[in-house]
C-alpha cells in the first residue's frame, strides 16, 4: 500500500472554500492591526532606512533564520530559537500540504506526499511538533515557574501561550484521530512514521468510528480557528514581534556601529534640536517599540541598571512606544526622566545584545541633544564646569592649552608645526596630555613606536579635545566647533595616518570625523602595536616572563569597533596567560565613564567601576589591563575607593608591552 | 528701558602668565581667553531683567579690546543681548582703570542707559574701580557686589554682599550702575537656536580715540611673579620640629596666624 | 608725607581692620588723620585727629553722603593719600572719592616697595608695582597683608556732617545664612585625604580647621566612602575654591582635586610621599604622617 494520507480527510473538499474565505478575513485583520499601527510610526520624523535593499534583505534573512541574535543568549534563546525552527517547520508543512492539496492534486495530478518522501515528510512534522511543544513547555517554565529576574509577566504571555499551546497539541490530536481512523486499520507500518499521531491515537483507541469521525471534524476545524486566531493575535500581541522584529533586521543601520546623526549647524531655520517629545524622534525610533519583546537582556546587561541607577534602556524604548500610542505631543524628557538619560554610559551593552536590533544609545543621545542645545542643561555642575573648561582650554580640565604637549619634553617626537615628515599622527587625548597616570601611557606608546622606528608626530598645544564627551552628553555645537578645529588643524600638515591610545578619539576621529571631512586612516594602538608585532618590526623579548592577567574589553574597542582579539594576541606575545572575566568581549561591562560621564560625578546608585575591579579580582589574577585612558582612570580609583588596594592592579596594554621589548628588528 | 551690560575678555586664569617685553603686562602668547566670571553674572542678570521687561526693553553688551573680544561679545549675544558695541583698542591692556571708565562713560552719557551692569572687578586686573568710576562720571546711583537683585517700577532692589556672609539690602533708583559677585545668579548656558540667532545680531565698532579724552591717572612699574613665598620647600624629619617650623612659615608667609 | 584713613564701621561697631590702616600708616612712614563714620561710643585707640560723623544721621551705608564727608576731610587735611581697607565698604566708596578728586586710585595693595605700590593680579598668580601719576592718589588695601596696629589714645574729635538726598536708600542688613560649609568663601580649608586612612580620623583634620579658623575640606575618595558630605568636596567635581590658606593633609593629589585647589594663595601639604603630585603645587611639603603630624600641630596652635 503506498505511503500516503488523504488530505481533507473526512473534513470534505466542501471545507475548502469556506476555508480560504476565513483565511483571507484572518489575514484582513493581521494587515488591518498592522495598518492601524502606520499613523503611529508615522508620527516619527523622516529617515532612509530602505537604501541598499539587497544587503538588508540579506542580512534579514541571515538573521531570521539562523536566530543569531536570539541564540548569542543560551539561556532563553535555546528554546527560542528551537521553537522557532520546529513551528517553521510546521508552518512549512502545512504549505506544503496546501500546495499539494489545493494545487498539485487538482491542477497537475501529481502527488508529491507520497512514497518515502511522505514517510520523511511525516517523521520530520512530528518531530518538528515535539521539538516545539517540548521547547513551549520550556519557555511556559522559564517564564512562570524559574522566572528570572527582570522578566515581567503580562496579559500577552497568557494569550500567547496558550494559544501555541493549543494549536500543537490540537494538531497532534487530529492526526491521532485520523491515524486510529485509518492509517492503525489500513497500513499501521506507515503508523511508525508519525510517531506524535501514533501516541496520540491511543487517547482514540476505544472510541466508536462514527464518534471518531465527529470528534475528528471538530477537531480539525477547531485547530484551524485556533490558526485564525493566531494570524489575528499577531498585531494585537507580543506575537506582532515575528513581523516588526523580522522587519527591523531589514531597517537596521548599515552605517558604521555607533554613528550619530551630525546635526547641519549652518541650517539658520533650524529651531528645534534633540528629541523633547516622540515626534523629533525618527519614526524607526517609534518602530523599535514595536519591535520589543520585552526580553529584558538590554536592562540586564545595562551598568547602570545594575548599579541601582533610575535607566534601564527596555523601559526607555517602552516608554517612547507608550507615548507614541497614547501622549505623543506629551513631554517625553519628563516621562523617560532626566536623571535616566544622563546615567547612561552609552556603552551600548543593551544595544548589541537586542535580539530585535532596537537603537536604544541614540535616542537617549537625541534627548540629551534636547537638554543640551534647547535648554543648556548639564547632567551636573562639574559637567557644567568642565564643558567652560573644553570651550576655553580644549580639555575638560581647564588646564591651560599651552602645556598640552609637556608631557613629550625630551621624548623623540616630532611636533606636527615644525614641518618635519611623520610615519603617524598620535592623536593624544586629553588624559594621555595631561593626567599623570595616562602619561605614562602616552610615554610607553612613544618607546614603542621609537623602537619599531616609527616617527611620530603630535600636535601639542594645538591639539584640541576631541569632543566626544560633549558630544555624547548632546553638546552638539561644542564638539563641532572643536573637531573643526582639530580637522583643519591635521588637514594642514601631511599625515598620512593617525593613532590614538584613546578609543573614544580613535572612535570620533575615525568615524565621527568623516561627516565633517576629516578622511585620514584612523588606527587605535592596539591594533596598530599588533601589527607592528607581527609584521615583526616591533621584537619583544624572547622568552617573556609569564604573567597572569584579566582583560577589560572597553565598550568603544570592543562592541563599537570589534576590537577584541588584537589586544590579547599582543598580550600574550608579551607572555600574559588570560583569565577571562564573565562579561568579556562583546559583553563586556562598562568602566562608567562613556557617554561623556568621565566629566561627570556618579551620585546616583553604587559605583560602576568599583563592581567592574570586583568582577576583575573574581577571576584571581593579580592584574587588570585595559587600553583606554578612561577605563585606567576609573579602575585606579575603583581600586582605591572599593579598597583593592594590595590586591588587584590596572595598568596599560602600552606599559606592559614597553617593559618586554627586545632588540630592534 | 534701556540696558548696558560691560564686560571684559580676561585670560583664562590657568594660564602661565609671563611678562610683555615692557614688563607692564603679561605677554599675550599662549593665552585662552574667556569672559570676566563676574561679568558673567552681571550679563546673566542683565538677560533676566530684559526678559521680565519683554520687549520693551532693549540690551546692549559694551566690550573695548582688540578683535579678539568678539568671541566674548558674541557669548553675550548669544546669552540674550539685543546688540553690541565693540569699543577697538588694542591696546587696552595699557590703559588704567580711571581711562576705561572714561570711555565707557564718553559712550553712554548721550545714550541713556537705565540701568548699567558690570562685574564687581575683573579676573586679571582686580582693581575693582570701572563700575563705580564709570556711575561717578555719568551721575547714576550705584551699588556695588551684588548677590541680590530685584527690579520693580524703577527701582533697583539690590542685596549686597558685605563680610562674613551679611548682606546689605539697599534700593536705588535709575539710572543706576550696579557691580555683580558671584553667588547672584548662575550664568546661562547659551542654547543652539540662541547662539544662531547670535550671529544675526548686530556688533557696531566704534574707535576708542574717539571716545578716549583724559591721560592715564596711575602706570604699571611692573608686572612680576610673586617673590616665592617659600615655594616648593620640603620639610622633614621629627614631628616635633616639623610642627615648629611649619607654625613658622604659618606666621611668616600667612596671614592666618596673626 | 600725610594719609587719610578711612575706618570701618558696621553695625554699631568699629571694626577691628580699622587697625591695619594705622600698620599700613606706619609701613608707609606717614602721618595719619582718620575719617569714622560711626560713633562716639565706638572710639579708635588712636591719639590724633579724628574727623567723626555720626552713623546714626550720616548711614552706616550711604556711599553718597560718606563721599562728601571724605571729600570734606581732605580738603581740611590735604592728605597725599586717602587709604581705605579693601573690603565691601573701601572698594565701593574709594572710586567715588578718586574719581571726584580725578585721583588715582591704587586697589588692594599689599606691600609698599621703592617702586610703588604692589598689588596682586591674575587671580594673586601675579604681582603688579603701581604708581600713581597723580598728586593725590586713593589706596584700598588688601585685608590682612598689613599688621594690625593699635596706636592707643584718645582721639582729638572733629565732627564733620553731611546732609542731603542720596540716591541709595539703605534698608538694613541681612544676617549671613547658616550654612553645612561655604568652602567658596573660606580664607581657610583644611582638607582630609585618603591618606587620613579611616572615617573617625576625620574628626582630627576638622580639629585642625578648628584651629585654624577654617574649614573643613575633603577630596574625592574621602566623600566617596561617605567619611564626610559632599558640600566638603573640593576638586572640579566638588568645588574649585581659591583660599588664602590651603592645607591638604593626606591628600595625593588626582589631577580633578588639584585643579580645584591650586589657585590658593598659599598651599601646605601634608604627605607620608614626597612623590605625591600635590607637591608639585604645594609651597610647603611636610614629609610626615597625618595621624602623627596634625595631633601635635593642633595641639601647639591651640596653646
Amino acid at each position: 500500500m503506498e505511503a500516503t494520507r488523504e488530505i481533507y480527510w473526512n473534513i470534505g473538499h466542501g471545507a475548502v472554500i469556506p476555508m480560504y474565505l476565513l483565511a483571507i478575513a484572518a489575514f484582513g485583520v493581521m494587515a488591518w492591526g498592522f495598518w492601524q499601527r502606520l499613523p503611529i510610526w508615522r508620527q516619527g520624523k523622516a529617515l532612509n532606512r530602505f537604501d541598499r535593499y539587497d544587503e538588508r534583505v540579506k542580512r534579514m534573512i541571515a538573521e531570521i533564520f539562523s536566530q543569531s541574535k536570539i541564540f548569542r543568549v543560551k539561556e532563553g534563546g535555546i528554546f527560542h530559537s528551537l521553537f522557532f525552527w520546529g513551528f517553521l517547520t510546521l508552518f512549512a508543512g502545512t504549505m506544503m500540504v496546501m500546495f499539494q492539496a489545493d494545487f498539485f492534486t487538482p491542477l497537475l495530478n501529481v502527488n508529491i506526499l507520497s512514497g518515502e518522501f511522505y514517510k520523511a515528510f511525516s517523521l520530520v512534522l512530528d518531530l518538528a511538533g515535539a521539538l516545539a511543544l517540548l521547547m513551549l513547555a520550556g519557555l511556559f517554565i522559564r517564564r512562570f515557574v524559574a522566572r528570572p529576574k527582570g522578566l515581567e509577566i503580562v496579559r500577552d504571555d497568557y494569550i500567547v501561550l496558550q494559544l501555541l499551546f493549543a494549536i500543537l497539541i490540537t494538531g497532534f490530536l487530529i492526526e491521532g484521530a485520523r491515524m486510529a481512523a485509518t492509517e492503525l486499520q489500513q497500513n499501521p507500518a506507515l503508523a511508525i512514521f508519525s510517531p506524535g499521531g501514533l501516541l496520540a491515537a491511543q487517547l482514540f483507541a476505544t472510541m466508536s468510528t462514527e464518534t471518531l469521525l465527529v470528534t475528528h471534524k471538530i477537531l480539525w476545524w477547531f485547530h484551524f480557528v485556533l490558526v485564525l486566531g493566531f494570524f489575528c493575535a499577531i498585531p494585537y500581541t507580543k506575537l506582532r514581534h515575528i513581523l516588526t522584529t523580522s522587519a527591523n533586521a531589514f531597517l537596521a543601520p548599515l552605517e558604521p556601529k555607533g554613528s550619530i546623526v551630525t546635526i547641519n549647524l549652518e541650517d539658520e531655520c533650524a529651531e528645534q534640536f534633540g528629541a523633547a517629545t516622540i515626534t523629533d524622534l525618527s519614526w524607526k525610533d517609534i518602530f523599535d517599540a514595536d519591535a520589543c519583546t520585552s526580553c529584558s537582556r538590554c536592562q540586564d546587561r545595562c551598568p547602570a541598571y545594575a548599579t541601582d541607577k533610575p535607566l534601564s534602556p527596555m523601559k526607555v524604548v517602552q516608554q517612547i512606544g507608550e507615548m507614541a500610542e497614547g501622549n505623543p505631543a506629551g513631554n517625553l524628557i519628563g516621562t523617560v526622566s532626566q536623571d535616566a538619560l544622563w546615567a547612561c554610559t552609552t556603552c551600548r551593552a543593551c544595544q548589541d545584545i537586542c535580539p530585535a536590533n532596537i537603537e536604544h544609545v541614540n535616542k537617549i543621545i537625541e534627548m540629551r541633544r534636547n537638554r543640551t542645545l534647547m535648554d543648556g542643561a548639564f547632567p551636573g555642575d562639574e559637567v557644567r564646569t568642565a564643558t567652560g573648561n573644553i570651550e576655553v582650554n580644549g580639555n575638560p580640565f581647564g588646564l591651560g592649552f599651552a602645556s598640552r604637549g609637556d608631557w613629550a619634553d625630551g621624548l623623540d617626537v616630532t611636533l606636527m608645526e615644525s614641518g618635519a615628515e611623520v610615519d603617524i599622527l598620535y592623536f593624544v587625548g586629553c588624559y594621555a596630555s595631561f593626567d599623570n597616570r595616562n602619561r605614562q601611557v602616552a610615554r610607553s606608546f612613544i618607546s614603542i613606536c621609537n623602537a619599531a622606528g616609527i616617527k611620530v608626530g603630535i600636535l601639542g598645544k594645538e591639539e584640541k579635545c576631541c569632543g566626544e564627551p560633549v558630544r555624547k552628553l548632546g553638546n552638539e555645537y561644542l564638539y563641532q566647533m572643536t573637531a573643526q578645529e582639530n580637522i583643519g588643524l591635521i588637514k594642514g600638515y601631511s599625515v598620512k595616518q593617525i593613532v590614538t591610545t584613546c578609543p573614544h578619539c580613535f572612535n570620533t576621529l575615525g568615524r565621527d570625523y568623516r561627516d565633517l571631512g576629516l578622511d585620514i586612516p584612523v588606527e587605535h594602538y592596539s591594533t596598530f602595536v599588533n601589527r607592528l608585532i607581527t609584521d615583526k618590526r616591533l621584537v619583544l623579548e624572547q622568552d617573556p616572563e609569564p604573567f597572569t592577567f584579566t582583560y577589560h574589553d572597553s565598550c568603544y574597542l570592543g562592541r563599537y569597533m570589534d576590537i577584541i582579539e588584537q589586544p590579547r594576541q599582543i598580550l600574550k606575545a608579551a607572555g600574559g596567560r588570560i583569565t577571562e572575566m564573565d562579561k568579556s568581549g562583546y559583553d563586556s561591562f562598562c568602566c562608567s565613564a562613556g557617554g561623556g560621564r568621565i566629566l561627570a560625578e556618579e551620585k546616583l546608585g553604587s559605583r560602576i567601576n568599583i563592581e567592574r575591579v570586583k568582577m576583575a579580582e573574581a577571576t584571581g589574577a593579580p592584574l587588570l589591563v585595559s587600553n583606554c585612558p578612561f577605563c585606567l582612570t576609573m579602575f585606579e580609583d575603583g581600586i582605591k575607593t572599593g579598597g583593592f588596594e594590595g590586591g588587584i592592579k590596572v595598568r596599560d596594554l602600552a606599559e606592559i608591552v614597553v617593559e618586554r621589548i627586545g632588540g630592534h628588528a | 528701558m534701556k540696558l548696558l551690560v560691560c564686560i571684559k575678555q580676561v585670560p583664562d586664569l590657568e594660564s602661565r602668565f609671563k611678562p610683555n617685553t615692557e614688563g607692564s603686562w603679561f605677554n599675550e602668547a599662549d593665552l585662552a581667553w574667556r569672559m570676566n566670571e563676574y561679568d558673567e553674572y552681571a550679563v546673566e542678570q542683565a538677560v533676566q531683567l530684559r526678559e521680565q521687561l519683554g520687549d520693551s526693553a532693549e540690551l546692549t553688551v559694551l566690550s573695548i579690546g582688540p578683535d579678539r573680544v568678539v568671541e566674548a561679545i558674541k557669548k553675550t549675544l548669544a546669552m540674550g543681548a539685543d546688540n553690541a558695541v565693540h569699543i577697538q583698542d588694542p591696546a587696552a591692556a595699557t590703559k588704567d582703570p580711571w581711562q576705561i571708565a572714561s570711555i565707557i562713560a564718553a559712550y553712554a552719557k548721550d545714550k541713556g542707559f537705565d540701568l548699567i551692569f558690570t562685574g564687581m572687578q575683573s579676573q586679571d586686573r582686580g582693581s575693582a574701580q570701572v563700575g563705580v568710576t564709570i556711575a561717578e562720571l555719568l551721575g547714576y546711583s550705584c551699588a556695588t557686589t551684588l548677590v541680590g537683585f530685584a527690579f520693580d517700577n524703577g527701582t533697583v532692589t539690590a542685596k549686597r554682599e558685605l563680610e562674613g556672609g551679611i548682606k546689605g539690602v539697599v534700593k536705588l533708583k535709575t539710572p543706576a550702575l550696579v557691580t555683580c559677585q558671584l553667588g547672584l545668579n548662575i550664568p546661562r548656558y547659551p542654547t543652539l537656536p540662541n547662539i544662531m540667532k547670535a550671529k544675526r545680531k548686530e556688533i557696531t565698532a566704534l574707535a576708542v580715540a574717539d571716545l578716549l579724552t583724559v591721560e592715564p591717572l596711575a602706570r604699571t612699574a611692573s608686572f612680576h611673579s610673586p617673590a616665592k613665598k617659600g615655594g616648593g620647600i620640603v620639610l622633614e624629619g621629627d614631628v616635633d620640629n616639623l610642627v615648629d617650623q611649619l607654625i613658622g612659615i604659618l606666621k611668616d608667609k600667612t596671614a592666618v596666624l596673626r | 608725607m600725610k594719609t587719610l584713613l578711612v575706618g570701618e564701621y558696621r553695625e554699631g561697631t568699629l571694626l577691628d581692620s580699622t587697625y591695619e590702616l594705622f600698620g599700613f600708616a606706619a609701613q608707609l612712614g606717614a602721618d595719619t588723620a582718620m575719617l569714622l563714620v560711626g560713633s562716639d561710643g565706638q572710639l579708635p585707640a588712636y591719639g590724633g585727629t579724628l574727623y567723626l560723623a555720626d552713623a546714626a544721621v550720616c548711614g552706616e551705608y550711604n556711599p553718597d553722603l560718606h563721599k562728601k564727608l571724605v571729600l570734606e576731610a581732605v580738603q581740611k587735611e590735604n592728605p597725599d593719600y586717602i587709604v581705605f581697607v579693601h573690603s565691601s565698604y573701601g572698594w565701593d566708596l574709594a572710586p567715588r572719592v578718586a574719581a571726584a578728586l580725578k585721583a588715582a586710585q591704587v586697589s588692594e595693595v599689599i606691600a609698599i616697595t621703592p617702586g610703588g605700590f604692589e598689588v596682586g593680579c591674575c587671580n594673586a598668580k601675579m604681582r603688579r608695582t603701581v604708581k600713581p601719576s597723580s598728586a593725590k592718589a586713593v589706596l584700598t588695601i588688601q585685608a590682612g597683608a598689613f599688621p594690625v596696629l593699635k596706636p592707643g589714645g584718645t582721639p582729638q574729635v572733629q565732627r564733620l556732617a553731611a546732609e542731603g538726598s542720596a540716591a541709595l536708600e539703605f534698608i538694613g542688613y541681612e544676617p549671613a545664612e547658616p550654612k553645612d560649609v561655604d568652602l567658596g568663601r573660606a580664607e581657610v580649608i583644611v582638607t582630609a585625604g585618603r591618606g587620613v586612612g579611616k572615617k573617625d580620623n576625620v574628626a582630627v583634620i576638622a580639629a585642625l580647621a578648628k584651629a585654624m579658623g577654617g574649614e573643613l575640606g575633603a577630596s574625592r575618595p574621602v566623600v566617596d566612602a561617605e567619611w564626610v558630605s559632599h558640600s566638603h568636596q573640593v576638586g572640579t567635581t566638588g568645588q574649585t575654591v581659591s583660599p588664602k590658606l590651603y592645607v591638604a593633609c593626606g591628600v595625593s593629589g588626582a589631577i580633578q582635586h588639584l585643579a580645584g585647589m591650586k589657585k590658593s594663595d598659599f598651599i601646605i601639604a601634608i604627605n607620608k610621599d614626597r612623590d605625591a603630585p600635590i607637591g608639585e603645587v604645594a609651597d610647603v611639603l611636610v614629609v610626615a604622617d597625618v595621624m602623627q603630624f596634625v595631633p601635635k600641630l593642633t595641639a601647639k596652635l591651640a596653646s
